[in-house]
């Protein structure tokens, strides 16, 4: 028998970037990066681990706006498109690095994984992501949860159960059209709990969640298994706790193992290197620079003078950091059972997206420590049913207030920089409500106008705009996409106030913001 | 970002973005120690982030990877295009953690109007109540003065596990009038809760809530727990 049980969640989310009224926008970078960072290589590390049937379990978190926008037509176009100019860029890097035996390589490198991209997305998944996963899904070796329809963070709307109500219920049945399965865990956004929000899970039918360390050590009654094991709130919602050694391997900034000097390194990137004239058809069309992805340099050191990135030295150290992550967490299982009369659980939730993007070798870590586990006598990787099952009987108690962020409460998403938007972001809620009211049983014109109307109001609940004001990064889009959903929105409002509708505007409109195509506006309807 | 980076700004990028980092900057300050001075200030706000206990948010930021601007998008920004307010007499409440939550309010312009009408120079506050589970208040309250055009503010709350509402007052004729009541909010504790059973299941707990981490996250059992209560600054009304 096992000493103790992994459950890894990776949890793969980008907010609503689609942008079709501009030829290219760099916020669709986000997604495209992510797709041959991190989507890409995590699918094929599943297929390798399969073919040397090495068995994996792990819970992957499919935000509603991601898999609205990996189904998306004109984003998989526009993907494509992205791949060619990439393959052109790399091209012209393997004319210029030839002479250089350092980069020479690397250039190669970049060449052979957009190569292996564009074949992958175009020819081995049919330009398909989605059903790609959803094979490893419904063969049982991943399990599949959903979360907040666009990432908002909850505890700043508890007073406002309509809107959480109306998060849940998009994301349910947006999993449902996806998937065709009823979600059975549903990822709290930033892990944003707070006491009575397991009566809004409970009621769409979700069997257990994630929250934070503090949020769990901080319930009512305190839970005696610490981070051990889950706990069960008085209707049944499990409660699983994410486990902050594991945690914080990976994620320090200061010693998690993607600083590791041998790594490569993220923010040195050709965008930003190499001349304006070379590189200016592959950034913004104004020249501003961006990441362009090419990056040839490794960590090193906290230092200007960085040394050429060698691949192979990343992978040993991918392959070292995993051992290490399992001789870890074998050596706190160990500690922690005897305190237990169970196998010690540790949940080990990141952001997807950092393996592979900013974590370049972090797909390799990941498979690495797959096969560690496999070969390990003390550990086992569990999803978190299969922990239920297994334990079905865990201790009552209702975690605290918390959230992953700074502070451990909402200081991320409500303070000096974002605390503007929360004065429109209820309005539109309260003015939802009233329309659903007033409206309970449109239908034809006024039922898309209703529906489009709902739609805004979630847009603007998302909670990475409130986080990217905070920390200045894309500042001005960030509040752009508030803006435009509180204006839009607005006009909707105005527009059924005067019982005047703009079909052509509305049109417009319904075929740039198309997320959750079977949205029903009466959710925003008060609970009778 | 670098010296170079911010050496191909203009002088009212960098005075802009001088005043998004909050440097005051002396308008006779020359150029390079403008530089200098944001320098600074980013890798301070830099170290600082980097000591801050929970990563993943910072690390959540590397996936919304942007361009060169970045870090001087506040040049680039144009004011809001949406109204600032919209004309209701309402005050808001929600909490950011175990110690403070923020208010919004505004106040409808025909009853602005009658409160001028009333009095020249009236008196706006935010009182803050403590509830009880029955949702009776407490008895005690303190008052935050506040301005006419002000909108918003952080309350400072003085207990966690708490209930707490709080009244938009006006005060005019040396009476107060209360022109709007929030929503109720609770502060979330950051001491955790005895165990239910005896002292072997406190040591279990212990040991296990030590191996979790409760230290990092400062979370110790205390023997017992005083908070301290509200002061109570009743103005006698």
């Amino acid at each position: 028998m096992a000493k103790g049980y992994l459950s890894l969640v990776l949890n793969a989310h980008l907010p609503f970037v689609r942008q079709p009224d501009f030829p290219r926008f760099l916020e669709e970078r986000w997604l495209f990066e992510a797709i041959s960072e991190t989507y890409l290589p995590l699918l094929r590390l599943m297929r390798r681990l399969d073919r040397d049937r090495v068995p994996f379990r792990f819970t992957l978190v499919m935000s509603p706006t991601l898999t609205a926008m990996l189904g998306d037509e004109l984003l998989k176009r526009r993907y494509v498109a992205h791949l060619d100019m990439q393959l052109e860029l790399a091209g012209k890097e393997i004319a210029r690095t030839a002479d250089d035996p350092a980069f020479a390589p690397l250039a190669a490198m970049y060449a052979e994984l957009y190569r292996a991209a564009y074949e992958d997305f175009t020819v081995l998944y049919h330009r398909d992501v989605l059903a790609a996963f959803d094979v490893f899904y419904k063969k049982g070796r991943i399990e599949i949860i959903t979360t907040c329809a666009t990432h908002s963070f909850l505890p700043l709307f508890r007073d406002s159960p309509v809107s959480i109500a109306a998060q849940v219920e998009t994301a349910v049945v947006s999993h449902r059209e996806f998937f065709a399965k009823q979600p059975t865990g549903f990822w709290l956004p930033q892990l944003g709990w707070y006491p009575g929000i397991e009566s809004i899970l409970e009621s769409y039918g979700i069997d257990y969640t994630v929250v934070t360390t503090r949020g769990a050590l901080l319930g009512r009654p305190a839970p005696g298994f610490g981070s051990y094991a889950p706990v069960r709130c008085p209707n049944g919602l499990s409660v699983f706790v994410r486990d902050a050694d594991s945690t914080n391997a990976v994620w320090s900034e200061e010693s998690g193992y993607p600083v590791d000097p041998d790594y490569r390194d993220f923010y040195r990137d050709i965008g930003f290197d190499l001349p304006i004239g070379y590189i200016g058809p592959y950034v913004e069309e104004n020249a501003t620079r961006i990441f362009t992805g090419f990056k040839y340099w490794s960590v090193t050191g906290r230092t200007e003078y960085k040394r050429p990135y060698d691949p192979g030295a990343g992978s040993r150290k991918a392959i070292e950091h995993a051992a290490h992550f399992v001789r870890s967490r074998e050596a706190r299982a160990i500690e922690a059972s005897r305190y237990m009369e169970r196998p010690p659980l540790m949940v080990c939730p990141y952001d997807a997206e950092l393996f592979g993007h900013w974590w370049f070798e972090g797909p390799q870590w990941l498979e690495a420590l797959f096969r560690a586990v496999h070969d390990s006598a003390a550990l086992t990787f569990v999803t978190m049913p299969d922990y239920l099952e297994a334990h079905p009987d865990n201790q009552i108690s209702i975690p605290e207030f918390s959230s992953w962020g700074d502070g451990g409460y909402a200081d991320v998403w409500l303070d000096g920089a974002n605390d503007w938007i929360y004065r429109h972001v209820f309005k539109l809620i309260d003015r939802m409500s009233e329309l659903a009211e007033r409206f309970p049983d449109e239908s034809g014109l006024k039922e898309r106008v209703l529906n489009q109307a709902a739609r805004e109001v979630l847009l603007a609940m998302c909670s990475d705009w409130a986080l990217l004001m905070r920390s200045g990064k894309s500042n001005s889009f960030a509040r752009k996409q508030i803006e435009d959903s509180v204006t839009n929105f607005t006009r909707i409002y105005e527009m059924l106030c005067s019982n005047t509708v703009g079909t052509e505007w509305l049109t417009r409109l319904e075929k740039r913001n198309n997320v959750f195509p079977k949205i029903n506006y009466r959710m925003f309807r008060k609970k009778r | 970002m670098n010296f170079e980076k911010l050496d191909a700004l203009s002088d009212d990028a960098l005075r802009t973005f001088a005043e998004k980092v909050g440097i005051d900057v002396p308008p006779e300050l020359e150029r390079p120690f403008v530089i200098e001075e944001l320098l600074e200030a980013i890798k301070e706000d830099s170290e600082d982030r980097c000591a801050a206990k929970d990563a993943p948010v910072h690390v959540v930021e590397k996936i919304f990877s942007g361009s060169e601007l970045d870090e001087f998008d506040a040049s680039l920004s144009a004011a809001p295009f949406i109204e600032p307010r919209y004309n209701e007499t309402m005050i808001r409440l929600l909490v950011r953690d175990t110690a403070w939550a923020f208010a919004f309010w505004d106040v409808n312009d025909d009853e602005m109007d009658a409160i001028g009408a009333e009095s020249d120079d009236p008196g706006f506050l935010l009182r803050l109540m403590e509830e009880s589970a029955d949702y009776s208040i407490q008895g005690e309250h303190f008052d935050i003065p506040v301005g006419q055009t002000d909108m918003q503010w952080y309350i400072n709350l003085p207990n966690e596990g708490t209930r707490y509402r709080v009244d938009l007052c006006c005060r005019t004729r040396g009476k107060n009038r209360i022109l709007a009541r929030s929503n109720v909010v609770t502060t979330p504790r950051s001491s955790p809760c005895a165990p239910k059973s005896g002292p072997s299941a406190e040591e279990t707990m212990q040991s296990l809530f030590f191996l979790s981490g409760a230290d990092d996250l400062d979370i110790r059992i205390r023997e017992e727990h005083h908070p301290s209560r509200i002061l109570s600054c009743d103005d006698g009304e």
